[in-house]
């Protein structure tokens, strides 16, 4: 099975020990930093974002694999801006502008940069810390009657059944590959009308799935709507501040942020 | 003691009922069986147990609590833990350790007593060093002990399975029975759903099932082999 972007990786690294929240505060501020960042800024957070990697140990093979779904959406963000932006044309290529040029390469960088934060928070954190982070985040949704238990078991379902429909994805295509099903050969249309075959005993499978899965999480307690403790406790510890303040103090200081 | 006491229960979409005039008791701690065809209404029934089905007629206690009082489902789940038929519907976690958790974070429990369980959840099942790892990279039989381990560590006092050593290879299959027999020796009722009488021989009750009713109830395996 080829699905192995941004699986959690054990490491005992400073990056893989802090507290969930603050690397998902810090993804966030990242974030928003990569999609506003100019040259400066830009070579800045690759630095950051470097720097991350190899303090977590992450293998660049592994942060590379994460982008490799994405490759037709970044050659298609490029070319866009590289034909398409108006300016000063390039010296021997007058087709393509130098604002054109620029433009391509900062904005695939910046999809690729967010891919690579996303990747190192998702390999640095363990899908249940990542669930309890974002369960915390969730709770002022309680204003508006929204369960911040429940939409943490939402996201940490999505995240375990998520391997299991690709199984189930091989599984289907197996047994149609073995009545003479050819996913590989064909024109347009027909590999669409094959992905539909696919498609369809999957959601069917899903849907009977869903409510045996339902069943089962009754049988063991879960009521929507009640609360719910976590085997394990967040506690914020000196070296989230630390975390927090060195890289805020970095971003203001490079004017990245703010 | 969980009590069954005239027992129908139709499904809605469905003209014939499931069950009909189903009236059996299991004592704490014994071992039953319940054999019989697919379709014969064996999983509708222990679905009952678990306060997952309500009765259309009838009534069904455990432990003095009627199922049919939601107020009560929370606890009734508690003391009845069920293992489902296909245990990739069972696993809700993303790692062994967090699916063990399921259940007593329902529970409201603190969290250090939730690792215990799990760790002594996890050991009575000699998946101790699973912890990390993730469920669809599991077994067959793996994931089969997980859902067990999923449902020790509510602390039940019954423990109904639906056809647990179906699908297994047979050295797993054997190792799957014999823990279901040390935890029945350990003081936990077992309400064990199979079409295999090879794997009931140590029950202390059969019942046979058909057609949505309880056909015969007999004593041992053994006594149902030398009736036919």
């Amino acid at each position: 099975m080829g699905y192995k972007f941004g699986y959690y990786m054990h490491g005992e690294s400073v990056l893989h020990t802090l507290d969930p929240r603050v690397k998902i505060a810090a993804l966030t501020v990242a974030g928003l930093a990569v999609l506003r960042a100019d040259a400066l800024a830009a070579a800045v957070i690759t630095v950051l974002v470097a720097g991350a990697a190899l303090i977590a140990r992450l293998p660049a093979t592994r942060l590379l694999d994460a982008l490799k779904p994405m490759k037709i959406f970044f050659t298609l963000i490029f070319l866009l801006h590289l034909f398409f932006t108006e300016g000063r044309p390039l010296p021997l290529i007058p087709l393509i502008s130098v604002e054109g040029l620029w433009n391509g390469l900062l904005f695939t960088w910046r999809f690729i940069f967010l891919i690579f934060s996303a990747a190192i928070l998702t390999m640095t954190t363990r899908p249940s810390d990542l669930v309890s982070g974002l369960k915390w985040i969730f709770r002022p949704l309680k204003l508006f009657s929204l369960s911040s238990d429940d939409l943490a078991v939402m996201v940490a379902m999505t995240l375990r059944f998520v391997p299991a429909l690709l199984q189930e994805i091989d599984q289907i295509k197996e047994a149609q590959m073995a009545r003479g099903a050819d996913f590989k050969r064909g024109s347009l249309t027909e590999k669409v009308k094959r992905i539909s075959l696919l498609a369809l005993p999957l959601v069917r499978n899903s849907i009977l799935r869903a409510e045996e899965v339902a069943q089962g999480m009754e049988g063991r307690g879960y009521c929507l709507g009640e609360s719910r403790t976590c085997i394990r406790e967040l506690r914020a510890t000196a070296k989230d501040f630390i975390f927090i303040v060195t890289l805020g103090t970095v971003l203001i200081f490079t004017e990245i942020i703010l | 003691m969980i009590k069954a006491e005239n027992l129908a229960y139709s499904y809605a979409d469905q003209s014939m009922p499931a069950l009909k005039e189903i009236n059996l008791a299991i004592e704490e701690g014994e071992y039953l069986a319940v054999v019989g065809p697919i379709g014969c209404g064996k999983t509708t029934l222990i679905k009952h147990f678990n306060a997952l089905l309500t009765p259309t007629e009838g009534n069904v206690w455990v432990d003095g609590m009627n199922t049919k009082d939601a107020s009560l489902a929370g606890e009734i789940r508690r003391r009845v833990g069920m293992v489902f038929q296909n245990p990739d519907n069972q696993i809700v976690g993303m790692t062994v350790e967090e699916d063990v958790a399921f259940g007593p974070e329902n529970l409201r429990l603190p969290p250090a007593e939730i690792g215990q369980r799990v760790e002594a959840a996890l050991e009575a099942v000699g998946m101790k060093n699973y912890a990390r790892r993730r469920p669809h990279t599991l077994s067959g039989g793996e994931k089969r002990l997980l859902t067990i381990a999923d449902i020790l560590a509510m602390n039940p006092k019954y423990i109904v399975l639906d056809e647990p050593a179906s699908s297994l290879d047979p050295s797993t299959r054997e190792l799957v029975l014999a823990l279901l027999r040390r935890l029945n020796n350990q003081g936990i009722a077992m309400i064990h759903i199979t079409h295999h009488l090879e794997e009931i021989t140590f029950a202390d009750r059969v019942v046979v099932m058909d057609c949505g009713r309880i056909k015969e109830s007999a004593g041992r395996a053994r006594e149902l082999l030398h009736g036919l």
